[in-house]
């Protein structure tokens, strides 16, 4: 049984066979295993953000079947849906959405309340996250407080701290500069080794490249889906940055790297580098 | 425990709105609070007049159809009361005055001349301070004596005690037998602006020895009823249908109107001042609207991190609840100070609002806030976390 098993998917706006009807997903099946490391790659208007919402429950498809293991989505309640993503799902977004009249710390603790974690726990299991990504200092600030990169690591902590086995991570390093993104896409990659599926959506080769698995999409259908080093695209752009680092002098920031067969680009765009 | 933390600061957080906002509850509350103590302290000024004036009083009128034929019942009324209806009956006395000038000295007053029994103080709700009542002995021997009421008698004597001077009334000379305590504030007009003398002196006094009223002083409201009946069978066998018409009037009837005027009057008020509250509602209600697109983006964040609805239906119903429960306890405070401030102005006493208007406002008002939260609170909750998330 897959983590997640989607089924033949569209999502459809507007009235459907009319003029104004937009397919943003056209048809979509996926599997995803427990423990995978997915990117969902395709440039804006692709369909991949509502592939996220739909992934994580915060959108529902006009057709197709969801299984959430092995559960149809469909069949579940709100309160049920409320409840997958307060304990299955943590989310990480581009804009951080933090609350801002609430504290990091509270932030933090917020999907605890609805999981009626023991207000006593909450604190401590906040604390506990916001060291993994080494910001618990900034505990008591509020988020406006604090830089992007800052505050992206408290949307992780807020994902983390709730224990879900399953990450989404829609753009997380997109506001950031790529000294940053790639401290976040670390930590990204540190959670997955230790057992959690994430789901990063990126528009970006070089982030996709940090994936173990890339799928790509295109007017709301997958084109391909495989590893980051048989992806078509990311293979041709890492060779033509590796040629034109070379062929201009400069050297990127980042590193090719060849790791267990694949190539991955550890630093995100490096300077002069465009996609 | 976290929501009602977190209404409170969003409520800090816009001071000047959510005052606004509160304030159609402030003044709803704090009207109907001092309305209806309003009401309540013209009650019991009226209660108190009447109480001055003496309650539980039988007001008896004779209407003779000839002068000439009109026998006097008082001493057979006097006699029926005091013996035949004791159990119940505590005074009779004749109900006649006039107008008179009282002159001690160089000193003048004109004032109202009541003409009584011996029971006429108890009747009228006087209280003998000093000297003695008018006596038996007095009635029967005409005797020209009389009783200062506290306006006459500081006005005419001072200090000093009038009991045994010599007063000039329409020209004829009184001795002063005793004085009454002050019921009625010792003002010109008042209750206190008043001389008795014996009822026998009528014919010398009024030029007419018919005697047509009567007051007969009922010990308890509940014996009033009774009392009536009798007497209306006695005055049967007194005076009959061809000598006169014979009324009997329940003293009490114009309280008991004037009670239920003032009901009437506070339940419309209390009304008016009810729809100021529900239009503070409504107010309350358009202010949480607004909120709700405010903070759209932050129940898109909270239903991603996994709220389910009924938290955040529970979070805009405590906010609105609490600015409700704010404004409300304001306006007591201020209905309260209102009520103190105007009770003192328009009736000379500290008026409360009372408890149970008070603490029925605060959850009038406490109601009204769930009530008109309750829209924007399900509108908030319904929302898509998806659409949500995409507001700005």
């Amino acid at each position: 049984m897959s983590l997640i098993k989607i089924e033949n998917v569209f999502k459809i706006y507007g009235d459907e066979g009319c003029e104004n009807e937009v397919r943003a997903l056209d048809g979509v099946s996926l599997e995803i295993d427990y423990g995978e490391f997915v990117a969902i790659i395709g440039s804006s208007g692709s369909g991949k953000s509502t592939m996220m919402n739909m992934l994580g429950c915060l959108d529902v498809p006009t057709r197709g079947e969801y299984y959430l293991d092995g559960i149809p989505i469909r069949e579940r309640t709100e309160r049920e849906l409320s409840d997958i993503r307060s304990r299955r799902i943590g989310f990480i977004f581009q804009g951080y959405n933090l609350i801002p009249s609430l504290t990091v710390w509270q932030n933090v603790a917020l999907p605890m309340t609805y999981q009626k974690v023991n207000p006593g726990d909450r604190y401590q299991r906040a604390i506990e996250a916001l060291e993994k990504v080494d910001i618990a200092s900034k505990a008591e600030n509020r988020p406006t407080q604090l830089s992007g990169g800052q505050q992206q690591r408290v949307a992780i902590a807020r994902a983390i701290a709730t224990k879900s086995p399953i990450i989404m991570a829609d753009e997380p390093t997109g506001a950031l500069d790529s000294k940053t993104g790639v401290q976040v896409l670390g930590i990204l990659r540190q959670l997955n080794e230790e057992g959690t599926t994430i789901i990063l959506i990126t528009h970006d080769n070089g982030i996709a490249a940090q994936a173990k698995r890339v799928i790509r999409v295109q007017d709301g259908r997958i084109i391909s889906d495989s590893a980051p080093g048989d992806d078509p695209f990311i293979m041709s752009q890492t060779k033509k940055e590796v040629a034109s680092a070379v062929g201009d002098g400069t050297t990127p920031s980042g590193a090719l790297r060849v790791e267990n067969g694949r190539a991955a680009w550890a630093g995100a765009r490096a300077g002069g580098l465009t996609q | 425990m976290t929501a009602i933390l977190m209404a409170l600061d969003s409520i800090k957080e816009k001071k000047g709105r959510s005052f606004l906002t509160m304030l159609g509850i402030i003044i709803g509350v704090c009207a109907v609070l001092v309305l209806v103590a309003m009401v309540t302290g013209y009650n019991s000024d009226i209660t108190s007049y009447y109480e001055k004036l003496g309650v539980n009083k039988v007001e008896i009128s004779i209407d003779y159809y000839l002068s000439s034929r009109s026998p006097d019942v008082t001493d057979e009324l006097y006699e029926y009361g005091n013996v035949d209806m004791s159990d119940i009956v505590t005074g009779v006395t004749p109900d006649l005055s006039t107008t008179g000038t009282v002159i001690y000295k160089d000193d003048n007053l004109d004032t109202t001349i009541y003409l009584g029994s011996d029971q006429f103080s108890t009747c009228n709700n006087y209280t003998l301070a000093k000297g003695r009542d008018i006596s038996q002995a007095d009635i029967e021997g005409r005797t020209k004596v009389c009783l200062l009421g506290t306006y006459v008698a500081e006005t005419l004597f001072g200090q000093k005690s009038p009991v045994g001077e010599t007063v000039q009334i329409n020209g004829a000379s009184y001795t002063v037998v005793g004085t009454y305590y002050q019921k009625d504030g010792t003002a010109e007009d008042s209750m206190d602006d008043m001389v008795v003398i014996p009822y026998s002196l009528n014919r010398e006094v009024l030029g007419s020895s018919v005697i047509s009223s009567y007051i007969v002083k009922v010990d308890t409201s509940n014996d009033m009823d009774a009392a009536i009946e009798e007497l209306t069978t006695w005055f049967a066998d007194e005076i009959d249908e061809y000598t006169g018409e014979v009324t009997l009037e329940n003293g009490n009837s114009d309280l008991t109107s004037s009670t239920e005027e003032t009901a009437s009057l506070s339940a419309i008020l209390g009304g008016i001042a009810g729809i100021a509250l529900l239009v503070g509602g409504i107010g309350i209600m358009n202010i949480m609207l607004v909120t709700v697109t405010e903070r759209t983006r932050e129940i898109g964040i909270k239903k991603a991190i996994g709220a389910p609805r009924s938290e955040i239906v529970t979070q805009f119903l405590v906010e609105s609840a609490i600015l409700s429960a704010m404004g409300g306890i304001i306006g007591i405070l201020l209905g309260f100070a209102l009520s103190l401030i105007m009770g003192k102005i328009l009736y000379d006493l500290i008026l409360f609002p009372s408890t149970a208007i008070t603490i029925a406002g605060f959850l009038f008002s406490i109601a009204i806030g769930i009530g008109f939260g309750l829209y924007p609170a399900v509108k908030a909750s319904g929302l898509q976390p998806v659409d949500a998330l995409r507001a700005d």
